[in-house]
């Protein structure tokens, strides 16, 4: 996907530019789909859930810029946070998670450090793998699965206290290999 | 435990990657929101674990949704002209027809002194955003005009307002700076009242003299879809 393509497109989705909101739908939106489907696992859920994501894409693409994230991050992440929120919404006290812009964020974010977060994350599949192989799954339940640090206790059968220092180490121990 | 001696970095990082993940508790999840807004290191270490976490969905393949999500998309969006108009433009935020009375009676008896009959076809929008501005939006494409009407929220200190058109596959179009006021008109050009069903109406804040060059250069600060009346 052309990154410059895509940030153009935003661009003229926030000047509420209905044929580049099209545009971007055709790109994007079997992507974005993919990401609901895995997360939702069930196709009626997922297609609210794309839903959903089109529209606070049409209604803050203005905010795209304060955020600094690259565009297909953004789109990724509203359509996962998106899914992940119906995911929980029937758990009690479910907070939805906060997308990225929709927020104000303060300002000055330097360029350069999302640029080496970037060449990093093409990084971050390799070394979820040389992780100890519960930490890598652990990481990947709370990204993809929405799983809570109580499900994850539950399902590696370890105190609430413990995994959260368990996956702290697994963060800790992420981070330097992708930076390597 | 040595992973537990206080390293407000890494404690940092812990923070800003359990918010992406989404396994903060309702008091971490309100320190960051607080700090996303006053502290661009924190919102910087944020982008950085959205940008790393979001390489766990490269592997997920592309599905392409069924055609209806598309048009459940764009019924959500750009409701059909069946809903009665009125519902759309005024009654979301309480207005009352009568500020479509006074719109028009502030619009028309000055733009055609001579004529007390209105257009046959008028067009118009609310334009509104994420700022404070609301502006009302008339265009009578016969009078070659647009009337707007300042609602509420004016031009930040040392900027102006200035008028967008925006039609498909093109690239915005100036109406020129909004003159001081809170009711004034612009002209409406010839070929843009022709299509005026299609123009989406945006106002961006730009430097005194408007976009340097004829491309806007600010935020949009107001915008809404132009629709007949």
């Amino acid at each position: 996907m052309d990154r410059t393509e895509i940030e153009n497109l935003i661009a003229r989705v926030a000047l509420k530019d209905r044929a580049a909101f099209d545009l971007l739908y055709e790109r994007v939106s079997a992507k974005l789909f993919g990401v609901c489907l895995r997360v939702l696992n069930k196709r009626a859920a997922a297609e609210d859930a794309v839903q959903d994501t089109f529209v606070k894409i049409w209604n803050n693409a203005d905010r795209y810029r304060a955020n600094g994230l690259s565009p297909m991050t953004w789109l990724i992440t509203i359509a996962r946070n998106t899914s992940i929120d119906r995911l929980r919404a029937r758990r009690k006290g479910h907070m939805d998670l906060n997308t990225p812009g929709f927020e104000l964020v303060a300002p000055d974010p330097s360029p350069e450090q999302y640029a080496v977060a970037s060449s990093e994350a093409a990084r971050l599949s390799g070394c979820l793998d040389t992780l100890e192989a519960d930490r890598g799954s652990a990481i990947r339940g709370a990204y993809l699965d929405g799983q809570s640090y109580a499900d994850l206790a539950a399902k590696f059968n370890v105190p609430l206290n413990t995994m959260r220092t368990w996956l702290r180490r697994g963060l800790i121990a992420l981070r330097e290999c992708m930076s390597q | 435990m040595s992973e537990d001696v206080q390293n407000p970095a890494e404690d940092d990082d812990f923070l800003a990657v359990e918010y992406v993940l989404g396994l903060s508790d309702s008091e971490a999840l309100e320190e960051c929101i607080r700090r996303l807004r006053s502290d661009s290191a924190f919102a910087a270490r944020v982008a950085g674990w959205q940008e790393r976490c979001v390489a766990m969905t490269d592997d997920i393949a592309p599905v392409a949704p069924r055609k209806k999500v598309k048009q459940a998309i764009l019924a959500e969006l750009f409701p059909k002209k069946s809903v009665p108009l009125l519902d759309r433009l005024w009654v979301w935020k309480g207005f009352t027809i009568a500020s479509l009375v006074l719109a028009g009676y502030v619009a028309f008896p000055t733009l055609r002194p001579s004529d007390p009959v209105l257009p046959d076809t008028v067009y118009a929008t609310q334009l509104r955003g994420d700022s404070a501005l609301e502006v009302l939006a008339v265009l009578d494409p016969a009078g070659g005009e647009i009337a707007l009407r300042r609602l509420v929220g004016e031009a930040p200190d040392g900027r102006v307002l200035e008028l967008w058109a925006i039609l498909p596959d093109q690239a915005p179009i100036s109406l020129g700076v909004i003159p001081q006021g809170e009711a004034v008109r612009v002209a409406l050009p010839e070929a843009l009242g022709a299509v005026a069903t299609q123009i989406t109406l945006a106002i961006t804040d730009e430097p005194p003299g408007g976009a340097p060059n004829g491309a806007p250069t600010g935020s949009v600060m107001a915008a809404g879809a132009v629709s007949e009346l």
